[in-house]
């Protein structure tokens, strides 16, 4: 008779006992799985986060300039990031943020952040135009007063007319609606949606002054932000008064590594709790393999003594906890990816399966525990005399 | 030499502490092939764990077992369960059947050891069942069959295996008379059929249906002929 078969007919004459043996596996396989997909989920989201406002910025901040400088800090700034460190930057624009009343007709948004930039603005801040134009060099020299809107500035005020060509007012004063944002952050107040651009030049006007102290630079790759951040601070070193002036350079990244440091010790904490489940799960395939070793090794008694081999009573044994934990493991998966699939779309809005590793791993240690622990009542028993088994009762 | 041979068997538990048990104390005996022997005694005098070392399913504390001339010492266990396999069937006195698997698959296990083909020991369970009248039982479960029932299961599981030796430790106990008798009518052909049997009994009147009777006493053999001469 194969021992598969054998096997088989075991497990389903002991369903209930079975079904516990598996539940241990099940919920240990489980629940790692979920677990690492909530984290794996969490850092998404937080990497989303910060992709969608933009990576490999770096912030300069001119906090005190001393008027008494021989040149114009703008220009003479973006003159030198365009022409000098073009090779590693995607652009430079000034970046000023303010905020107001923006109206149209009778509609009005208070909650707009109102952004002062140049053409390369939406690119060092990861916009892309979706309607209409962008902000030209021509308007920045013309003080043009154009805007261009985010997709929730556009909705609160337009509902569903064409923003483009439309005059809005900002704080009382008329701009010409020139383009419109794709959504990047889901299209809600106070989101990264709401916002307008407005050329820097009109600085004058908003902000009564004529010096722009912002900028931002943004960086081609995240290896390059050392190399542009040194050159920068040379730059500043050879041409601003450091006695009477001083400078702030960030790296927009730091942020990023932050929450990165973050996540990865909440990984740490969640993975613990993920490997206690797993070890509660063995200890409950343990318990249950151990608690059937009587009614077992009476069973192993009965074989030995009509002539079984021992080698055919473990084999059997092996194959039985194999199956069950096997079963188990392969149930689990199925639960764990469910439950990842559903609560990440629930939490994070984003489709997540565990990561092949993690399930390989999680499922061959519950295996691993649930065979050992199947095979010890059948090696031990197995070695008994006959009748030493048989007595067992 | 015999069949069987045991020289000098002790079986002693806890030995050497105060509730040491003497199951066997010294005990030679001779078997010879195709005999019938009925080992009598009271409770307690020894005759189960007699069979068991018979059987290898126990190891003797002290003293030497012969089977077919080879010392069991010598045997390895893989050898021993061949041993239990091809050249013994038990009948033991407590059914000792499988209650996960059915009446025919109890019946057909021992020979699934032995190497029979699965039809084979179909056909060979459902024999041994039929001629112990039980086989409209083959397909329930042991837990489902009354004392009586499972003893015949029990025998029938034996039979099947047509080994050499039959061993069998009360086989009549749970069993009404006429179906006892039915039972030892089976024993008795499968002597004549040339098997070796040795029934292990605490009845004077069943022993009476062997050929020859060991009475075993506090582990001692105290009587050991033919039926023919023997005074009970």
């Amino acid at each position: 008779m194969g021992s598969i078969k054998m096997a088989l007919e075991a497990i389903m004459d002991k369903k209930g006992r079975s079904f516990l043996t598996m539940l241990g596996i099940i919920i240990g396989v489980g629940a790692v799985l979920i677990l690492v997909t909530v984290v794996q989920g969490y850092n998404a989201d937080i990497t989303a986060y910060y992709e969608k406002l933009g990576v490999n910025k770096v912030g300069v901040e001119v906090t005190y300039y001393d008027r008494t400088n021989t040149i114009d800090i703008t220009d003479e700034f973006m003159q030198y990031v365009s022409d000098k460190l073009s090779e590693h930057t995607v652009g430079v624009t000034p970046d000023i943020k303010t905020s107001g009343t923006l109206k149209y007709m009778g509609n009005s948004n208070t909650t707009a952040d109102v952004y002062l930039g140049n053409e390369q603005w939406s690119a060092c801040n990861n916009f892309i135009l979706n309607k209409g134009r962008d902000i030209l060099v021509t308007d920045l020299e013309k003080r043009e007063r154009v805007c261009v809107i985010g997709s929730y500035v556009a909705e609160s005020l337009f509902g569903y007319i064409n923003p483009v060509g439309e005059t809005i007012t900002f704080d009382g004063d008329p701009y010409v609606v020139a383009g419109v944002f794709y959504q990047k952050d889901g299209t809600t107040e106070e989101s990264m949606d709401d916002m307008i651009l407005i050329p820097y030049t009109m600085n004058r006007v908003i902000m009564d002054t004529d010096t722009v102290t912002d900028f931002t630079v943004k960086v081609d790759t995240s290896e390059q932000m050392d190399g542009v951040m040194a050159a920068l601070e040379d730059w500043f070193m050879e041409n601003l008064n450091t006695n009477t002036s001083s400078y702030d350079i960030t790296d927009g990244n730091e942020a990023l590594t932050a929450s990165e440091d973050e996540t990865a010790s909440i990984s740490l904490v969640l993975g613990g709790v993920a490997g206690i489940a797993l070890l509660v799960g063995g200890i409950g395939i343990m318990n249950i393999m151990l608690v059937t070793v009587t009614e077992r090794t009476r069973e192993i008694g009965i074989k030995k003594a009509i002539g079984a081999q021992r080698k055919v009573i473990i084999s059997q044994f092996l194959v039985e906890a194999s199956v069950l934990s096997a079963t188990g493991g392969l149930i689990g998966i199925i639960i764990g990816y469910v439950v990842s699939l559903v609560l990440s779309k629930a939490i994070y809005d984003l489709l997540l399966v565990p990561s092949p590793l993690v399930t390989v791993g999680a499922a061959l240690f519950s295996i691993v525990i649930g065979v050992c622990f199947g095979l010890y009542p059948a090696v031990k028993a197995s070695g008994l005399q006959p009748v030493d088994a048989l007595r067992s009762d | 030499m015999g069949l069987i041979e045991i020289k000098d068997i002790y079986k002693i538990y806890s030995e050497g502490e105060p509730n040491e048990v003497r199951a066997l104390n010294g005990v030679s005996l001779k078997i010879e092939m195709g005999e019938f022997v009925a080992i009598v005694g009271t409770s307690g005098s020894g005759k189960s764990t007699m069979m068991n070392i018979l059987g290898c399913l126990d190891v003797p504390t002290y003293g030497e077992y012969y089977l077919d001339g080879i010392s069991i010492k010598e045997r390895t266990e893989s050898e021993l369960a061949e041993i239990r396999s091809r050249q013994i069937g038990f009948i033991f006195q407590g059914y000792n059947l499988i209650p996960s698997l059915n009446v025919w698959q109890n019946v057909a296990l021992p020979m699934s050891y032995q190497g029979v083909r699965e039809k084979e020991r179909y056909a060979r369970a459902m024999e041994a069942l039929e001629s112990l009248d039980i086989d409209s039982k083959a397909d329930n479960r042991p837990n489902q069959l009354s004392g009586g029932q499972q003893q015949r299961v029990a025998i029938a599981r034996a039979v099947a295996t047509r080994s050499p030796i039959i061993m069998a430790d009360e086989p009549t106990g749970a069993l009404d008379s006429k179906t006892g008798e039915q039972v030892l009518g089976i024993l008795q052909d499968l002597n004549a059929q040339g098997t070796t049997v040795i029934l292990i009994t605490h009845d004077n009147g069943i022993a009476a249906k062997a050929k020859r009777v060991v009475r075993l006493q506090d582990g001692l053999i105290t009587q050991d002929c033919e039926v023919s001469e023997w005074v009970r």
